[in-house]
């Protein structure tokens, strides 16, 4: 009965896959028709794989987003000197022309430097610095390219977010993630293409501006998965339907979307009947995902991980299941990390605890990619949107201000050439001495390891070609293997 | 048809000489006078960029040299000149300029003076390439209406722009797509005209109408309805980056409606677009103000906010500045004029100097709040929120003043959410949050005295509405360039100005932001009209004439069809820029009656159904889908204008923004208006509408995307608005059509689609209804909660279920969310 519809979608056929330009469209649609009506097995899709401008040393990015700005200077950048120079005021040298968030904070007097509160060992064959907020990152910095001259344009918190993600602190631009998955799709065949995570307080500020789409088609945007209840909102069926009303109810639907397609011969038609198969299989597919039940006693031990808790750690896990599953970008926000010495978020307290609730996930997930051979093409990236003053900001406790200067991030995995601690700063950590690396910067190499050039990946909006990069960028070769 | 190289040929046959009347001998100034207007007239073809013929005019030299044809003028004898032939219109010449307007008597009797007095000019003048490049790209010259050209198959023609269009297809060998149907053509307007499916009444009234003007008189009646100003409103309020909350970080609510209102009302009467735009862009600063002009500058206002701690204000000030050139740049003259705040335009001519010479006009307004209530009220509000204030940081001060005595033992038992509220400042803490605080300290008596007096001075209160809108300052501030558009780095001061492409500035003493409003919409300005139509078409065919219609530039699309564009363009001026009379033109033409449906020839020769030998299917917009539900469902409420509402959204939208929003669910008539008072949180907009490409009421949104996605499909299967219109749906079915499945197949098409199931498709929902049917009454707890039947409602549950369940399949039907 279907025969007129099929007829007409193999005479629309090329114009079907020249022009259905949006929707997850024709990924589903071969499980929907005969699939020898099409030659082509993979019919266009926003979000089907695309080839790289070269070949590719990641395939897929896991983004440990650490919101609020995680201080460097008690977790990577030993400066031995801050301990001498504790208490005296920063030589003004350091600050002309600066500016800081809370500027008033530094101007009622002048700033003072601040001796670093934790402890530092060398760690791994590398010999990299890192505190004792982080045994077990210590235990893993083999495989770390840990770079300490990161810096930024903006230093308040949501513009600098959407900064680190979409390389503009305009709210409103394609952020990296959706960037990526317009460049080269996803190989995710029931989940979408760009998944973000959360854990810790509160959502990142910014919020739904970090993993925008902006002015790329919305089926790039970063679609947010809780990690209790369900995953995705109205995943569930309605109350009282069971899995054969709802099965039923799609077998009409997709019926009478047909009859409609041989009416009008609209290919946008195919697409809509491709989302809802494609609906279907993520009602199946998403719950599977979060349920941790099926991993081992001993994995849920190395992450820390408790099934059915909002937890950093449990959402590690989940970055791993959701990258196996072909999801291409992952996105984790853990908060928060803003430790300017008011209540909750001081040095003493806030930040070890902080520091506890990702130490033991981050390492356990390279552990864990690395020996299911998923490290070597997975791109890890760990950091804030900005780092914090080596001066000393006064509120109920001695806690640090925004600082974009200088500042670290780590990356692993997928091309990167772990064992090594670029960058460096001066010896109060103020700014970069050598390899000062700019956001732009790092957007043009993680693009690069990717298999896209940073100048190729562009979209028209707005009469202009705009970037991830907008018009900088330099490929860092020191961070390539 | 002749081509302008051969006009020379042609000059140099002979020429008639028109006799010098005797005139003035007043000298005329070839870089004041000639100049400019060669520039305007003719450099586009004999400038700089271009060489139409050889022949150049941009230098008196060029122009005595001449091109092909040997030179231009003649000195001293206008009538033997070339120049002079071809733009006076003299016989056997191609008048010039080609295929454009011809020069005023003015500029032509000064042309014929400057070559009659022997052509002096400067010496050493040198080519100014600014200058043509000014001239030479179409959307900067002003629109010229020639007449609709001539066709074939005048007996489809109904409106000047189909012959337009018609006269496209015949040249491509093209026949045009025959008229809609009525149902199709009904549901058709009601939607783009309204934003609503027509009711089943509606369209039998129609289809059965036999008078020959029956289409027309639907038009009329539809622009006169109130929903109108809703329909076309809400894609001005794409425009005017509208939202209900501040944006950035914090994302406080903000209160906002009454602009919404004032561009609903304003679509409704069909304000001129002129005052449309000027009112907007300075209602404040016209001669005694009303109330309604103060609210329109809230377009203006809709630029977030920045409320996050440490920020430096005017960091934040500038940005909004910027936001309000770019956007009155992209809709009023669909120059992207953002290039330009860092550097010049790569593209167009505009310099980063003139982009901060259109700053300096918007840089001078304060940002005031607006009280809509009688003085006295606001007096009683302002003295009761001055002694709240006082209370509430007394009360602050003794919440840290407390927690700084305690042992790091009792503060552990402090909840960190509570902290976290603590360490915001009082303005930034939301009602909610300060109740948690005080009950985090309830056993604190002198906490408990002091939120309950607060209590009191609050339920004291006085209720009026307020909106954000613009005033200007007595002093305006000095605008500087920011050096790649770094607010820290300032340049040269500047002064107000417009762009030196487009028409001049009015001259004023002291140019200010209503001198800017003034010269938008001056009927010089080549762009306003044009872009404004082109985006009223693009509604209405998918894609505008201009396909960028947020780039008129040079890097923008050509338009398919120049003339239409610019026959609309002076159309709508000439009806007194009055919207509806465009609107009216473009839904009574042949053109926008046509089926939509695709045509395999049509796919091979025009795949983008540019040349439009077809309509468009096209999906709703997100708010319309809502709306179309409500309607069918018969729970729409039709109340216009007023604050947002808050209709059921899925759980855990908030649990990826930094604070908390308020939703309380709206139980009253308010759950089940329209898509577009739905209370908008920039930071995590309502879910049904983001998922359907709504705007992010952040960057100025010239046209919405229509994707297709998984996302979309849960949403209209699960979500629980979707769900209660899907169970009104049903219920509406047993209720209303004759107790038979068959009858109540047919009334929720026509309530969802317009139109009757064909045998085939009933035949499937027939199996469908009987399938669901067994099935729920086996299951009768599943039966009562999918249908949300109450206990005392002793209907049969699994009757109702079932035809739940028939509509919820209806309302998932890719038809019912696409406009035929």
């Amino acid at each position: 009965m279907h025969r007129k519809a099929e007829a007409l979608l193999l005479e629309t056929r090329r114009h079907f896959f020249g022009r259905c330009a949006v929707g997850l469209g024709g990924l589903a649609l071969a499980g929907l028709l005969d699939r020898q009506l099409f030659a082509d097995p993979k019919p266009a899709s926003p979000l089907a794989p695309k080839p790289t401008h070269h070949p590719a040393r990641a395939k897929r990015v896991i983004y440990l987003f650490m919101a609020g700005g995680p201080s460097q200077l008690e977790l990577f950048d030993y400066k031995p000197k801050l301990h001498e120079y504790n208490g005296q005021p920063i030589p003004d040298s350091f600050l002309k022309g600066k500016r800081f968030a809370f500027m008033d904070s530094f101007t009622k007097e002048p700033p003072k430097l601040l001796a670093p509160k934790r402890k530092f060992a060398r760690h791994g064959q590398s010999g990299a610095w890192v505190s004792d907020l982080f045994p077990h990152l210590g235990g893993i910095v083999d495989d770390l390219c840990i770079v300490t001259t990161v810096a930024t344009n903006v230093f308040n918190h949501a513009p600098a977010k959407v900064f680190m993600n979409t390389g503009s602190a305009q709210f409103g631009r394609p952020s990296f993630g959706a960037w990526l998955t317009y460049g080269i799709g996803s190989e995710a065949e029931d989940l979408p293409g760009f998944v973000v995570l959360q854990s810790g307080p509160r959502g990142p500020r910014g919020g739904s501006a970090c993993w925008s789409s902006g002015f790329l088609p919305t089926a790039y945007q970063g679609v947010p998965f809780r990690t209790t209840g369900q995953p995705l909102l109205n995943l569930a069926n309605p109350p009282g339907v069971r899995p054969q009303c709802q099965a039923q109810t799609l077998d009409a639907i997709r019926e009478l979307n047909l009859r409609r397609l041989a009416e009008t011969g609209d290919p946008e038609i195919a697409t809509r009947i491709a989302s809802y198969e494609m609906a279907f299989r993520m009602q199946t597919s998403a719950p599977e995902l979060i349920d941790l039940s099926s991993e081992t006693r001993e994995t849920l031990e190395l992450y820390g991980a408790e099934p059915g808790k909002v937890s950093f750690a449990n959402n590690c896990l989940l970055a791993r299941r959701l990258v196996e599953r072909g999801v291409r970008f992952v996105q984790l926000y853990h908060t928060n990390w803003d430790h300017h010495g008011g209540p909750g978020e001081d040095l003493e307290h806030s930040l070890p605890a902080v520091a506890r609730e990702v130490d033991r996930p981050c390492a356990a997930l390279i552990t864990d990619l690395k020996r299911r051979g998923l490290l070597e093409d997975t791109l890890v990236i760990w950091g804030g949107e900005f780092g914090r003053t080596p001066m000393g900001e006064n509120r109920e406790t001695t806690g640090r201000n925004h600082h974009i200067d200088a500042f670290t991030m780590w990356f692993a995995g997928g091309g990167i050439k772990g064992g090594q601690t670029v960058g460096q700063t001066d010896e109060f950590g103020f700014a970069p001495v050598e390899d000062r690396i700019h956001v732009h910067d790092l957007h043009a190499t993680l693009l690069h390891l990717l298999g896209l050039d940073h100048k190729r990946l562009t979209f028209r909006f707005q009469g202009r070609d705009f970037r991830l990069t907008d018009v900088h960028g330099e490929v860092v070769r020191k961070l390539l293997a | 048809m002749t081509r302008p190289a051969l006009i020379c040929i042609l000059l140099l046959l002979g020429s008639t000489s028109a006799p010098a009347i005797g005139q003035a001998a007043e000298p005329v100034d070839y870089e004041k006078q000639i100049k400019p207007l060669l520039a305007r007239h003719c450099y586009v073809c004999h400038g700089a960029l271009q060489q139409k013929a050889g022949l150049r005019l941009d230098t008196a030299a060029a122009i005595r040299k001449g091109g092909d044809s040997g030179p231009a003028v003649v000195p001293g004898d206008s009538a033997r000149s070339l120049l002079f032939q071809a733009v006076s219109g003299a016989e056997d010449v191609t008048p010039m300029p080609y295929k454009r307007p011809r020069l005023s008597e003015a500029d032509i009797g000064l042309l014929r003076r400057w070559i009659d007095a022997g052509c002096t000019a400067p010496e050493n003048e040198v080519v100014d390439e600014a200058l043509s490049r000014k001239y030479a790209h179409w959307a900067f010259l002003p629109p010229v209406r020639r007449p609709p050209p001539d066709i074939k198959a005048s007996d489809w023609v109904r409106t000047p722009l189909d012959r337009f269009i018609l006269a496209r297809l015949e040249a491509a060998g093209l026949a045009p797509s025959p008229e809609a149907d009525r149902v199709t053509l009904i549901r058709r307007l009601s939607f783009d005209l309204l934003g609503l499916p027509p009711t089943p009444e509606e369209v039998s009234d129609f289809v059965n109408d036999p008078a020959p003007d029956a289409y027309e008189r639907l038009v009329d009646r539809l622009l006169a309805s109130p929903h109108f100003g809703e329909r076309w409103g809400r894609l001005w309020l794409d425009v005017a980056r509208y939202a209900d909350s501040h944006g950035y970080s914090i994302d406080a609510p903000r209160e906002i409606w009454k602009y919404r209102d004032w561009v609903i009302a304003a679509f409704n009467a069909d304000l001129p677009y002129d005052r449309f735009v000027v009112e907007q862009m300075a209602g404040d600063m016209l001669p005694n103000a009303t109330l309604e002009q103060r609210i329109a500058t809230g377009f203006h206002r809709n630029t977030p906010i920045n409320m996050e701690g440490g920020i430096d204000l005017e960091q934040f000030r500038i940005d909004s500045v910027y936001d309000r050139v770019e956007t009155t740049g992209t809709a009023f003259l669909g120059l992207t004029l953002t290039c330009a705040r860092c550097h010049d335009h790569k593209f167009d001519p505009i310099s980063q100097r003139e982009y901060f010479q259109l700053f300096a006009f918007l840089n001078n307004c304060d940002e005031p709040t607006l009280d809509i209530a009688s003085p006295d009220l606001i007096a009683r509000r302002d003295a009761l929120r001055s002694q709240i204030r006082v209370l509430e940081e007394e009360q602050n001060k003794y919440y840290l003043d407390k927690l700084s005595r305690m042992s790091e033992a009792e503060k552990s038992r402090i909840k960190p959410e509570i902290i976290a509220i603590l360490s915001l400042g009082v303005e930034q803490r939301d009602e909610k949050q300060k109740q948690a605080v005080v009950e985090a300290f309830k056993d604190d008596p002198a906490v408990v005295e002091r939120a309950r007096t607060i209590g009191e001075l609050k339920k004291r209160m006085p209720k009026f509405p307020t909106t954000l809108v613009l005033r200007e300052r007595t002093k305006p501030r000095e605008t500087r360039i920011h050096i790649q558009g770094d607010f820290t780095r300032v340049g040269e001061a500047v002064s107000p100005g417009v762009p030196a492409v487009l028409h001049p500035l009015p001259s004023v003493p002291q140019p200010n932001r209503l001198t800017l409003a003034n010269w938008l919409v001056d009927p010089a300005n080549p762009l306003l009209a044009r872009v404004t139509v082109n985006r009223i078409w693009q509604t209405y065919f998918g894609k505008g004439l201009v396909e960028t219609e947020n780039d008129f530039g040079t890097q923008g699309e050509p338009p398919t069809h120049p003339e239409l564009l610019d026959w609309l363009a002076t159309e709508f001026v000439a009806q007194g820029w009055s919207q509806k009379a465009i609107h009216r033109l473009i839904v009574t033409s042949a053109v926008y009656r046509q089926a939509s449906r695709h045509r395999p020839e049509l796919t091979e020769k025009d795949p983008n159904n540019r040349l439009l030998a077809r309509q468009n299917r096209l999906r709703l917009d997100a708010e319309l889908i809502r709306d179309a539900a409500l309607r069918a469902s018969g729970l729409l409420q039709t109340k216009i204008g007023g604050p947002s509402i808050f209709p059921p959204q899925p759980e855990g939208v908030y649990r990826f923004t930094q604070l908390q929003k308020t939703w309380n669910t709206s139980t009253g008539p308010d759950r089940y208006r329209r898509g577009m008072y739905v209370h908008f949180w920039r930071s995590a907009p309502y879910p049904a509408l983001q998922v359907f490409d709504a705007p992010d009421g952040v960057n100025c949104c010239t046209r919405r995307n229509r994707s297709n996605t998984p996302l979309q499909a849960l949403t209209l299967l699960n979500d629980e608005a979707f769900l209660e219109f899907a169970q009104a749906l049903g219920r509406r079915l047993l209720r209303e059509a004759l107790d038979n499945d068959a009858e109540r197949i047919a009334l929720a098409y026509r309530l969802c689609l317009g139109r009757a199931p064909s045998a085939e498709e009933s035949d499937r929902l027939l199996q469908f209804v009987r399938q669901q049917r067994e099935s729920f009454r086996q299951h009768s707890a599943e039966a009562i909660t999918f249908a949300g039947q109450s206990e005392s409602d002793k209907a049969d549950a699994g009757e109702t279920a079932a035809w739940v369940a028939l509509a919820r399949v209806v309302l998932n039907l890719d038809e019912f969310i696409t406009r035929e």
